[in-house]
């Protein structure tokens, strides 16, 4: 008892980017992501449950409980220790801490799946697969002792850091990128009583990477092409005057030397205006043009720290929490409006040695909001890269253009779903 | 199969459609029965109060994901004792028995049938709860039967369906409940 005390009192701040989640996140907009892993044999339960115990030992940034404080929400060392259960409910639900003893991310299991459900306060898509790797390889060591006897002497060099790097890295004079107007909203009845549709298309990265290769595209450009053109031939208006806006996440660590296991992502938008006719061909040059334009690190670093410098200013930080809880709240009304669609690529997921023999494929998914009512994530492994939509549209109309489109090309795919929506054919 | 199965978007729009129309049709033979028996005492609009009533918090816990069949039973009995003090306060005339609980008791059915239907996994944890409203029917039967009430079609008609509800039940789950019932009573 005496310890757990000792151990509560370790605390530590939010990172820039994880203040406002706690803010403005709730069932209807929950920032959920989900790393999924299918191995080749059916899961353990007990087995996954001393994997996770230890691995959160080595993290100890994610042994972690939210708590209110007067102005901001902080961590706090949560003394219990979380639960593995079985997979029942929709993918990337929110997370209600209260019902999962303090922990802000869920570890579940399914036949020969193995789920992490993250709440963004706690990190992101990056450092959420480095820590989701460990529990993974202790649960093949544990599982295939002999096999992976010398794969168990790996020496991990584990850096739990979690130094706020926005703040370390953020330039004071840069300035910011304005105002952004609000996006087209994907139109259609949603799915009845709260579920969520998950459709997975399991694309063959190298059949991929040859198509990219005649348009002089990286795979990102060219699936958020294919992603607009499926939105702008299934459901946009051609009436709207708002255009279709896709929101990219961009990891940081790629521009800014950084090892902390917290938050340290921005975002760039691609924005198609309403046009009479768009091709293919139009879509991806623009989507280009835009990827150049916005990944110049001066660009990176200006939206970044218009970020950190409305966290950082002194009227903002002055206001109390529940204050700011109702302020945020309201303004994300409009703010949520700024983006059609969201797509997280978060590339390839390495995995060392022996254990790869035990592991099938890898899958991510974002959680869908009210008005991002489809959200799109994909991650490498092997020679598939797995693109996922999670929606609550009643509908899979993009979807099936997204499939058909890649088919055509040549290139193979294979389709995994939750059964939620029909099968694409 | 990579997730558990979740019920098709589909069908669950259709058996939400079905189960409303009959609701709906339930509601029209309570008027018309309350027309033929009793015109002077319109409980049938009581009814229809009480199933809207328990769609809201059916279609409401559904979508917080929260332990429905609880939620039910737990509103199912508050209610109950509500009335039942309504008419205590009133002189009691035993309405609350014979009309009252009856059609919260049907309420409540209608309910954990849609449930048993949309929520197919859980069959086992609903035939429990389903267990304690069928005592309660029949505790509320005996006790009608015991009064000096004229009319008792309702505690009759409620019985019956609590009964068929849980049989529907057993039917759909009848090994697991006979797992639990032996875990629970430790037989």
């Amino acid at each position: 008892m005496k310890n757990n005390k000792k151990e509560s009192l370790i605390w530590r701040r939010l990172d820039n980017s994880a203040k406002i989640y706690p803010l403005s996140t709730g069932r209807k907009y929950s920032t959920v992501f989900r790393l999924s892993v299918l191995l080749k044999e059916n899961i353990k339960p007990d087995v996954l449950q001393d994997s996770l115990n230890e691995t959160l030992e080595k993290y100890k940034s994610f042994k972690v409980r939210l708590k209110k404080g007067f102005f901001w929400h902080y961590l706090e060392n949560n003394p219990k220790l979380p639960i593995v259960e079985e997979e029942k409910e929709y993918p990337c639900k929110y997370i209600e801490p209260s019902l999962n003893r303090g922990y802000l991310f869920k570890v579940t299991y399914f036949a020969n799946k193995i789920n992490i459900d993250i709440y963004h306060v706690l990190t992101d898509g990056n450092s959420g697969t480095i820590f989701f790797k460990e529990i993974i390889y202790k649960y093949l060591e544990k599982c295939y002792p002999k096999e992976l006897e010398n794969e168990n002497k790996r020496i991990i060099k584990i850096e739990d850091n979690t130094e706020d790097s926005y703040i370390k890295n953020y330039d004071k004079y840069s300035k910011s990128n304005g105002i952004i107007k609000s996006a087209y909203k994907l139109k259609g009845k949603k799915i009845r009583l709260g579920a969520v549709s998950a459709i997975h298309q399991i694309i063959n990265l190298e059949q991929l990477k040859d198509e990219t290769k005649k348009y002089k595209a990286t795979i990102t450009q060219y699936l958020t092409a294919v992603l607009i053109y499926s939105i702008y031939k299934e459901n946009y208006n051609k009436n709207s005057k708002k255009s279709i806006k896709v929101c990219i996440p961009v990891n940081l660590k790629k521009y800014f030397p950084s090892k902390t296991m917290s938050n340290f992502f921005s975002y760039i938008f691609v924005e198609i205006k309403n046009k009479e006719v768009w091709t293919f061909e139009e879509i991806l040059e623009v989507v280009k043009n835009e990827f150049e334009k916005q990944l110049k690190e001066e660009e990176v670093l200006k939206t970044m720290s218009g970020n950190v410098k409305f966290g950082n200013n002194i009227l903002v930080k002055a206001v109390p929490l529940l204050l700011k809880i109702i302020l945020v709240r309201f303004a994300y009304i409009k703010i949520r409006r700024i983006s059609t669609i969201t797509y997280s690529n978060i590339g390839r997921i390495g995995i060392i040695g022996n254990y790869k023999n035990y592991i099938d494929n890898f899958l991510m998914l974002i959680a869908p909001g009210q008005y991002e009512r489809v959200k799109c994530s994909s991650c490498t492994y092997e020679n598939n890269i797995v693109f996922t939509f999670t929606s609550i549209l009643n509908d899979n109309k993009i979807e099936k253009s997204f499939y058909n489109f890649l088919k055509n090309k040549g290139i193979e795919i294979k389709i995994e779903s939750n059964g939620v929506l029909d099968d694409i054919s | 199969m990579i997730y558990p199965k979740k019920l098709n978007s589909r069908k669950s729009k259709i058996i939400i459609d079905v189960l409303l129309i009959f609701t709906m049709l339930i509601s029209a033979i309570l008027i018309l029965i309350n027309k033929l028996t009793t015109p002077n005492v319109s409980w049938a609009y009581i009814a229809i109060c009480g199933f809207v009533y328990f769609w809201v918090t059916l279609i409401y816990s559904l979508k917080r994901n929260t332990n429905i069949a609880a939620h039910i039973l737990l509103h199912m009995i508050t209610t109950s004792l509500v009335v039942l003090y309504i008419d205590k306060i009133l002189n009691f005339t035993g309405w609350s028995i014979c009309i009252g609980i009856p059609i919260i008791l049907m309420a409540a059915n209608s309910t954990m049938l849609g449930l048993s239907i949309i929520d197919s996994k859980r069959y086992i944890r609903y035939a429990i709860y389903q267990l304690v409203i069928v005592c309660i029917s029949i505790v509320q039967f005996i006790i009608a039967m015991n009064l000096n009430i004229d009319f008792k079609v309702l505690n009759i008609v409620s019985v019956i369906i609590s009964l068929l509800n849980f049989i529907i039940s057993l039917i759909l789950s009848y090994k697991e409940f006979y797992k639990i019932i032996i875990c629970k009573f430790h037989i």
